[in-house]
């Protein structure tokens, strides 16, 4: 027999000395890269994202979006490797979002954007400023959420103790972004009174002015005296209140006027622009307080490659040591988020589920191959995961929940290669033709060119899958990468490792010495009873053919019949979630924070909530989805986040994703009592995007979409199933546009925008600069604005007076200084806000958006749902709109909608996967061609490839699962080990016909002999995989591996022989022939 | 024969820490909430008012008493319709004559403790006074 690559590479290494020392140092360094390689939950996902801020001030949101969000768009547009721009057009400022393709290089994509924005800086009109560019990335997400509460400290006394926390916490290395949510800051307010600023003729911009020439220090230079230079500084900064308060604003008469002659100057807290609040629910730990206390959160996030698990412990250490110095008694800090730890267990009970899996598999191969056998596999797994943890660390990848999975994915299939050499050289042994050595050798010369080529169809399967484009690609690609590389590890280990184990560990039963006879086996009797009967009547054949058909047809007709749902991922069961509240614009910090309570009250009744804490008027401490989704940019009055935290999901019975589809109704409930819209958000599992649901409304005219888009939100509240329906045009709010008489104002020496300013300053305040302290942290500025008791309405608005300047002209002489009413100025127009106007590709739209859950919980059904119903829509010019599902629509023109959202997502992975399916199936075909020479017998061996859809859906369908993207990856991998066994199977046909076997005699054999590493691999591959079973999102993968791989496995060994058979009679009779 | 029952006795004291772990974990409080054994009396509940100012518009409008601060929030006890107190953070204006204007976190109607007690206390039932309602109707 001549030797392929596996027989020399075995012979060189069966009787080595090198052999253990590569296995003890592959294992060393495996485990060194264990700890060395940072832990994390989600997977590093690079989406290069940056948002654009450009005020453009005074502007409405048509001209921002004309003159402003237009123009950046087109020329951003040109920029290679940009996927979307959106914009958002507002009052006085644009929001553009430029997304680069993910996994583009953040830093070049930065450069591009800036180099490409001041090249075109000159295009912009005037008055727009200077923009500012934000670089949105998963690395800003806290990973450590501290929450400061007391029962007797204000928020400004929290959020100085935070403030300080933050310093001392910045020390630590490692640590990312630190920032303070709530609370407030200190202030020196100069509260005006409007009074006396009359009295003594003194106008606000006076005052501002005077503060900042008073607030000046600056070294002037020096000079030389007796050889020494001394140097000279002039004026001195404010450094407290009283130096404000003493501040000459003016003068009245003969006398200087100070600033508290004419305003209070208060030090203290600046005036409440955020509800933060804290409160222990139904399930908080035992003898904690009932009540909700002001709170402020301190979020911390890591630095890029970071390890999260680490960097928590030392800061909450770092935490415990500043109790009783910087943190006063009465101050709790209660830990509202963990990254680290969910990663660390996450992390680990990946390793566990890795670790049962192993054992699951040995316990089996050590069924049929005895203990000394499944030694060998056994020690096999940790030396091929070994050094695929070594890669994982050399490609700077994290251990996440996606790197683990990808390992547990292919314990079943890294085990295999050891398998078939043990099981053949067991085999050998067994059959006792050869000196112990030689036989080992040629049982590897056997199996080893087969084992080459199938675990080369095994990665042909899996690696296309890098190729999955989108968002999804970031959390696919390490499965495919890591499962390639183990399975070459594992081919290595199966040819260097396992045959020096074999030959060592494996036994030559002493004992019997007859000669092994293949057909006096139980498996040749089993195969010779099932298969004769096929091969002998073509009628049974095709009989048995068509019951096979039958069943693949009805397996498929269940997706159809929606026995089984298409989804893209199921939700995990999460420790928390996050109810969004808007109230319509134009409502009162507290009005909302109002109806936030009610909301909170609510939530602390459900069983399963440990504790909450409220943002009002301030955004919640973000996570990857509020990043994509653009929460932190939620800080208006009207709108509130409820962060509410579960108890452990250990120590509850449901899911989290039942506890929100719980709470819904009654959230909702609460907020449509007081007209807003709440909605409830759930960490999703895969790649966040806008809603699960999207509604893109384009048309000619902004009215005709927001027609059209109150239509859609109908149709969407009418469905079953579609919850959180929202749209993002803004309510109609109130402006009272105060326009200044230009004629008037001129007689009377006022220009416009001293009027503008006079106002701003008034209402909105004016920061005018900062108090230089030594020992606060965070800047304090000086403000000058009007007590809230004297702007609350028209009335005190006309009643702020401004400075004429002075006018001479033939008929009168108005002296300067004049203070004059601004009554007398300016008319007041009531109006409604301009609304935001949205910008997606340069394509204006109206977004309507929604979530799935209850009846429906995929969005593509749900979509099938409302298209009939939009279709029915009636619109202004007579026709029907279809809804769009994968591209915009080509022309503005005519109204249009298309589906967006997760729809988007699952649209790009069913794609990408389909693609790499019909990709695989092309490469295995190749491979099997190259290797047998023949166009005809890889196409038999395919055919196990459909067989396994027999298992898949019936599969889901028993567990009452979701045909998920994780389950096609399973089909995909089925694919590969399916046409192995057929490999396998094959191979040894026609190495008996070789020999001179009869064709009926060499399948029945070669079925009975290649039975058993057939069902132990697959069987590998299946217990292997009942692991996974439990965890929420991997269910669909573990689904297909086991039923796919249960049915399928029985269907090859019958189906593959007889249609093998089939095909090889008829040139078989002729060879049979010629020999007789 | 000792070791041997020591070796009893881990798994054993493991069992036992479990089941008794199991007790402490799964059985949630739900006491928390406090239920009230009788009504506290306060002596005034009086309804959020609305006036009309000099300018014309409306305004709501509180007693002085009813309102307490906690560094710069301030906040009213709300008596609501199930007669239970609730604290309320609210932002005021000018004051007119012993009330205070009332800017955001009220309604008209609503009713809220007239003189504030730093003993009260978020959930606790209220009585409300007779006289309450013949403010009511005067309105």
């Amino acid at each position: 027999m001549n030797e392929g690559i596996a027989g020399k590479l075995a012979k060189q290494f069966i009787n080595s000395k090198i052999t253990p020392l590569l296995m003890v140092a592959s294992l060393l360094v495996g485990i060194m890269a264990t700890f060395m390689t940072p832990r994390e939950e989600e997977p590093q996902i690079v989406v290069p994202m940056v948002d654009l801020y450009i005020p453009y001030p005074g502007a409405t949101p048509a001209e921002v979006e004309t003159r402003v969000a237009k123009q950046v768009e087109r020329t951003l547009t040109e920029i290679p490797g940009v996927d979307y721009v959106y914009s958002t057009s507002m009052p006085d400022v644009a929001l553009v979002t430029v997304r680069y393709k993910v996994g583009e290089d953040a830093e070049k994509s930065m450069v591009k954007l800036w180099s490409t924005l001041m090249k075109n800086m000159d295009k912009m009109p005037q008055g727009v400023q200077f923009p500012l560019m934000k670089k949105v990335s998963i690395d800003d997400v806290p990973v450590l959420n501290l929450t400061f509460w007391s029962k007797s400290k204000d928020p400004f006394q929290l959020r100085k103790t935070a403030v300080e926390v933050a310093e001392e916490l910045k020390k630590i290395k490692n640590i990312g972004d630190v920032e303070i949510k709530g609370g407030l800051k200190r202030q020196i307010k100069i509260v005006l009174d409007k009074g006396k600023l009359l009295k003594y003729n003194v106008s606000p911009l006076q005052i501002t002015r005077q503060i900042q020439l008073a607030n000046s220090q600056m070294t002037s230079g020096d000079f030389k005296q007796m050889n020494q230079e001394i140097v000279v500084r002039t004026g001195k900064f404010l450094e407290s209140a009283s130096d404000v308060a003493n501040i000459v604003v003016g003068i009245y008469g003969a006398s200087p006027v100070y600033l508290h002659d004419v305003a209070t100057v208060v030090d203290g807290p600046e005036e409440v622009n955020n509800y933060n609040f804290f409160g222990w629910a139904a399930a908080a730990p035992a003898g904690s307080v009932s009540g909700e206390y002001p709170a402020v959160t301190l979020t911390v996030a890591k630095r890029k490659g970071g390890d999260a698990s680490v960097l928590a412990d030392k800061v909450l250490a770092r935490v415990d040591g500043l109790r009783h110095t910087i943190i006063q008694p009465g101050i709790t800090v209660t830990e509202t988020r963990n990254y680290g730890a969910t990663a660390s267990e996450k992390v680990f009970t990946l390793l566990e589920h890795l670790l049962m899996a192993v054992v699951a598999v040995t316990i089996v191969v050590g069924f049929f191959l005895g203990w000394r056998g499944s030694l060998v596999v056994l020690a096999s797994v940790p030396i091929t995961f070994a050094l695929t943890l070594l890669i994982y660390y050399l490609l700077d990848y994290s251990l996440n929940r996606v790197t683990l999975f990808a390992l547990i994915f292919v314990t079943g299939i890294v085990v295999d290669d050891s398998i078939i050499i043990a099981e053949n050289i067991h085999r050998h042994f067994a059959m006792k033709r050869q000196p112990k050595l030689q036989a080992a050798i040629t049982a590897i010369n056997e199996v080893g060119n087969p084992t080459i080529l199938a675990t080369f169809t095994v990665i042909a399967a899996v690696l296309p899958m890098v190729f999955v484009s989108g968002l999804m690609g970031p959390y696919m690609s390490p499965m495919p990468i890591g499962a390639s590389l183990a399975m070459i590890f594992s081919l290595l280990v199966a040819l260097i490792a396992t045959p020096w184990l074999s030959f060592r560990l494996l036994k030559t039963e002493s004992g019997h010495h007859e000669e092994y006879d293949v057909t006096k086996s139980g498996y040749y009797k089993v195969f010779n009873t099932i298969l004769s009967p096929f091969i002998e009547s073509p009628l049974k054949r095709w009989l048995a053919f068509g019951v096979v058909g039958l069943m693949l047809v009805g397996a498929i007709a269940l997706v159809p019949l929606k026995a089984v749902q298409m989804k893209m991922l199921p939700f995990d069961n999460k420790n928390e979630f996050q109810v969004i509240l808007d109230m319509p614009e134009g409502t009162s910090l507290e009005q909302t924070a109002r109806v936030t309570k009610e909301i909170a009250l609510y939530l602390k009744t459900i069983p399963e909530v440990s504790s909450y804490q409220y943002y009002v008027g301030t955004n919640a401490p973000i996570n990857f989805n509020g990043l994509v989704r653009h929460y932190y940019l939620r800080q208006k009055a009207n709108m509130a986040d409820i962060q509410v935290n579960l108890v452990h999901k250990g120590e509850r019975k449901a899911q989290s994703h039942d506890i929100a589809k719980r709470v819904r109704p009654g959230v909702q409930q609460i907020a449509q009592r007081y007209n807003g819209n709440a909605k409830i958000v759930e960490i999703p599992p895969g790649p966040p995007v806008m809603s699960t649901l999207v509604a893109e409304i384009y048309g000619p005219s902004e009215s005709e979409q927001i027609a059209l888009a109150e239509k859609v939100k109908t149709v969407f509240k009418a469905t079953p199933g579609v919850v959180d329906v929202d749209w993002l045009v803004e309510a109609d709010q109130k402006v009272y546009n105060l326009v200044v008489n230009k004629d008037r104002a001129a007689f009377r020496g006022v220009s416009a925008e001293q009027i503008a300013q006079t106002l701003r300053m008034s209402l909105a305040g004016m920061d005018v600069g900062l108090i230089h302290t030594a020992n606060d942290l965070e800047p304090v500025t000086i403000q000058v604005r009007l007590p809230q008791s004297d702007r609350t309405s028209l009335h005190d608005l006309s009643g702020i007076f401004v400075q004429s300047q002075g006018m001479g002209t033939l008929t009168t002489r108005l002296r300067a200084g004049e203070m004059i009413p601004l009554s007398e100025l300016v008319k007041v127009e009531e109006k409604i806000q301009d609304k935001s106007i949205y910008h997606k590709d340069l394509r204006r739209v109206v977004y309507v958006t929604a979530d799935v859950a209850g009846a429906t919980e995929s969005p593509v059904y749900a979509m099938l749902d409302m298209d009939k119903k939009i279709q029915q829509i009636k619109l202004p010019g007579g026709y029907s709109i279809n809804p769009l599902y994968t591209a915009a629509p080509t022309s503005e023109d005519k109204l249009s909608m298309k589906w967006d959202g997760e729809w988007q997502i699952t649209f790009e992975v069913f794609r990408d996967l389909g693609t790499a399916f019909a990709v695989v199936l092309v490469i295995i075909y190749l491979l099997i061609i190259g290797w047998f020479q023949s166009f005809k017998t890889p196409l038999i061996m395919m055919i196990a490839i459909p067989l396994s859809l027999v298992g898949i859906i019936p599969g889901h369908m028993l567990h009452g699962a979701f045909f998920t993207a994780t389950s096609m990856i399973g089909m995909i991998a089925l694919a590969g080990i399916m046409v192995r066994n057929s490999v396998l199977l094959i191979d040894f046909i026609q190495i008996r016909r070789a020999e001179g076997i009869e064709l009926k005699q060499a399948v029945i054999e070669s079925a009975a002999v290649r039975t058993r590493p057939i069902i132990l691999t697959s069987g590998a591959v299946v217990i292997g995989s009942v692991v996974m079973l439990f965890d929420p999102i991997f269910q669909g993968l573990a689904i297909s591996l086991i039923w796919g791989g249960v049915l399928s496995t029985i269907l090859t060994l019958v189906v593959v022989p007889i249609v093998y058979y089939m095909a090889e009679k008829r040139s078989e009779k002729p060879s049979i022939t010629k020999k007789s | 024969m000792s070791i041997d029952r020591k070796k009893k006795l881990v798994p054993l004291l493991l069992a036992l820490f479990l089941v008794f772990s199991g007790c402490s974990n799964h059985e949630p409080e739900h006491v928390r909430i406090l239920s009230p054994v009788a009504p506290l009396a306060v002596e005034t509940i009086v309804p959020v008012l609305s006036a009309t100012e000099a300018g014309g518009g409306e305004v709501l409008l509180v007693p002085k008493s009813a309102i307490f601060h906690n560094g710069e929030l301030t906040g009213v006890f709300v008596v609501g319709t199930d007669n239970r107190l609730s604290m309320r953070w609210i932002s005021i204006g000018r004051s007119i004559n012993g009330d205070v204007v009332v800017l955001g976190g009220l309604n008209k109607g609503e009713f809220v403790v007239g003189h504030y007690d730093p003993a009260l206390n978020e959930g606790v039932t209220v009585k409300k006074s007779p006289r309450v309602t013949e403010e009511v109707q005067n309105q």
